[in-house]
């Protein structure tokens, strides 16, 4: 386990932020903190980064401790949702701006910066300056930027939030290829759970300071263990069926199929997205959502089946997955 | 503009071309050029010009250093500031005149506090209005007492336009405060820091009412500025014409500095981030 967060706990003035948060990433691991605006997924980065300090806790990488040591001497490379790119300066010399200050040979320099120029495809760009450029070649001069920075740690703060969709599903391989699966550990921050289940190993589910659940995408799709992950993870959103004796039950829109035996339902309305297509329909166990193949014709009234084994099953109260 | 600028522009233009004084009847009589021959063999005028560029130049600057370590501290988050923000300003929202008699009185001799601390140890008295070679340094710091807090404000509104994100950017790559401050603050500060050293520089040249209520332009004319110079022909040895051509001359000599100012800048490569 290279990067280590053991009961961490923060606060801004009266609000905590951070509650009691375990983590562990291992080496060329990618985490995922997947959690609404104001989690603390993004609060946990910069306490990694050394840009906050914890108020209880211990940080280590590769077994260090360093909640002592200052962000500057971290070496974290970090890729900043606005990009923080140094609007004074052209793409060369913010590349070029860090590793002058941490002392590397001018023909070292050099040499690295027209490599990394090369690999992210910025040669053209190199004497252009961050105001020039278009969303995603800011991206990728940021991508640089934290590659040059030779880190323990990558740390990515909604790195691909200010793309349009296109250009992120273009960037997700590329992220892949220069950073994840390395030797480092990397902590990937972001409300897209769609994002989330492309491209990490783990994904930690955040909720008020707290991690909701820890597991892969897989465990966190056919297992959720709350019913707020079992509500974050996936989409259509999972159905909740109208609560009997305490039980909640959960069933995911694409578990739900067409059957004539099935229970009968009034369809609401119909989105079709070509190879598939989303229904609402009213029942008696309440609305479903359900997802079906794009080519089926349906009618008005509508019989709908699934199978016991793909219910999800939550005590009411607590919200907790009961067990099966 | 041209209404309010360019009109009375044109019109002391005009009058410095004419003898217009008690002599000629207070009737503009062309007479070319004189009075331009005059300024430029005019001693007093000379030596104001360069007590005015000095009054300038010295409290712009104090001025600016001063600002920006306010400006810097007011930018931290601290408990209070809110307060301490306002109560700055308050030097600058006092009228010119009022300050000017409050310095006069600190800095009277032998009633004044200054002279009476001096005095108690022993050191006085200083006469600190009445020493040519000191005399100015007052105008200089009541000067910069006053305005100051205007070059803080506009320096704290260009620091709220710098991210947060830049400064930790900066330091995950190895960069501390004091590196952030020349790599970072100040070439993204240059536009507000040029903006505030043309309005204050104009301001300075025009020095009127500060000189005028503390020292009367004196001792033995050691403070009198351009203004001050240009109010006296014409208010007090009635010629309008020569006051013109005063206050003209010290125009063109105020563009000259601020377009050698440019020069030296855009040769220096400071002024391109006002361009981007």
């Amino acid at each position: 386990m290279t990067l280590e967060l053991r009961s961490i706990n923060k606060r801004f003035g009266d609000r905590d932020v951070l509650r009691n948060l375990d983590l562990s990433v291992a080496d060329g691991e990618c985490v995922a903190l997947l959690g609404p605006s104001g989690c603390g997924k993004s609060t946990a980065l910069r306490l990694i980064a050394g840009l906050d300090d914890p108020d209880q806790g211990s940080i280590s990488i590769n077994g260090e401790n360093v909640v002592a040591i200052p962000a500057e001497r971290r070496r974290v490379g970090m890729v900043f949702q606005s990009y923080a790119l140094f609007p004074h300066l052209n793409v060369r010399k913010n590349l070029e701006l860090g590793l002058r200050i941490r002392g590397s040979r001018a023909a070292e320099r050099d040499e690295r910066i027209s490599n990394i120029l090369e690999v992210l495809q910025l040669q053209n760009q190199a004497e252009q300056l961050p105001s020039q450029l278009s969303g995603g070649q800011r991206q990728r001069v940021a991508l640089a930027r934290a590659l040059l920075r030779d880190p323990l740690v990558y740390l990515l703060d909604e790195p691909m939030s200010n793309l349009d969709a296109q250009l992120r599903e273009e960037l997700r391989p590329e992220l892949k290829r220069l950073m994840i699966g390395g030797s480092q550990p990397v902590v990937y921050v972001t409300h897209d759970q769609q994002e989330a289940m492309a491209l990490a190993d783990r994904i930690a589910l955040m909720r008020n300071g707290r991690i909701e659940q820890i597991g892969t995408p897989q465990e966190l799709y056919h297992r959720p263990e709350t019913v707020v992950v079992a509500q974050f993870i996936g989409r259509p959103q999972m159905n909740l069926l109208k609560p009997q004796n305490g039980v909640m039950v959960g069933i995911r829109p694409e578990d739900i199929r067409l059957d004539q035996q099935g229970v009968s339902c009034r369809l609401l309305s119909r989105e079709w997205h070509g190879a598939s297509q989303m229904l609402l329909v009213e029942s008696e166990r309440g609305p479903l959502r359900i997802v079906c193949a794009g080519d089926q014709t349906i009618s008005e009234q509508i019989q709908v089946n699934w199978e016991r084994s793909d219910e999800h099953q939550f005590d009411l109260d607590s919200g907790r997955r009961l067990s099966d | 503009m041209a209404l309010i600028f360019g009109w009375p522009l044109l019109r002391y233009a005009w009058l410095s071309g004419h003898a217009d004084s008690v002599l000629t009847g207070l009737v503009p009589v062309a007479n070319g050029g004189a009075n331009w021959l005059r300024l430029l063999s005019d001693q007093r005028f000379w030596v104001d010009a360069l007590q005015t560029a000095r009054f300038g130049v010295v409290s712009v600057g104090i001025e600016l250093i001063l600002a920006m370590a306010i400006a810097l501290l007011l930018d931290q988050r601290w408990r209070g500031r809110g307060a301490v923000r306002a109560l700055t300003l308050m030097p600058w929202a006092l009228p010119t005149t009022m300050m000017a008699l409050g310095w006069r009185w600190i800095f009277n001799t032998p009633y004044g506090p200054i002279e009476q601390l001096a005095g108690s140890l022993g050191a006085g008295p200083l006469n600190l209005l009445s020493a040519p070679s000191l005399t100015w340094l007052v105008t200089v710091l009541a000067d910069v007492w006053k305005t100051t807090p205007f070059i803080a404000l506009i320096l704290l509104a260009g620091l709220q336009t710098i991210p947060d994100d830049l400064y930790g950017a900066f330091r995950l790559e190895g960069g501390t405060s004091v590196q952030a401050l020349r790599r970072i603050t100040l070439p993204l500060l240059t536009p507000y820091i040029l903006l505030s050293l043309l309005f204050r520089l104009a301001q300075a040249f025009g020095v009127f009412d500060l000189i005028q209520v503390l020292t009367g332009g004196g001792p033995a004319g050691s403070t009198e500025s351009l203004a001050l110079y240009a109010y006296l022909n014409a208010m007090r040895f009635l010629d309008f014409g020569y006051s013109a051509t005063v206050m003209l001359g010290g125009f063109v000599l105020l563009m000259a500095l601020i377009g050698l100012g440019a020069l030296i800048l855009r040769l220096s490569g400071l002024i391109r981030p006002l361009q981007t």
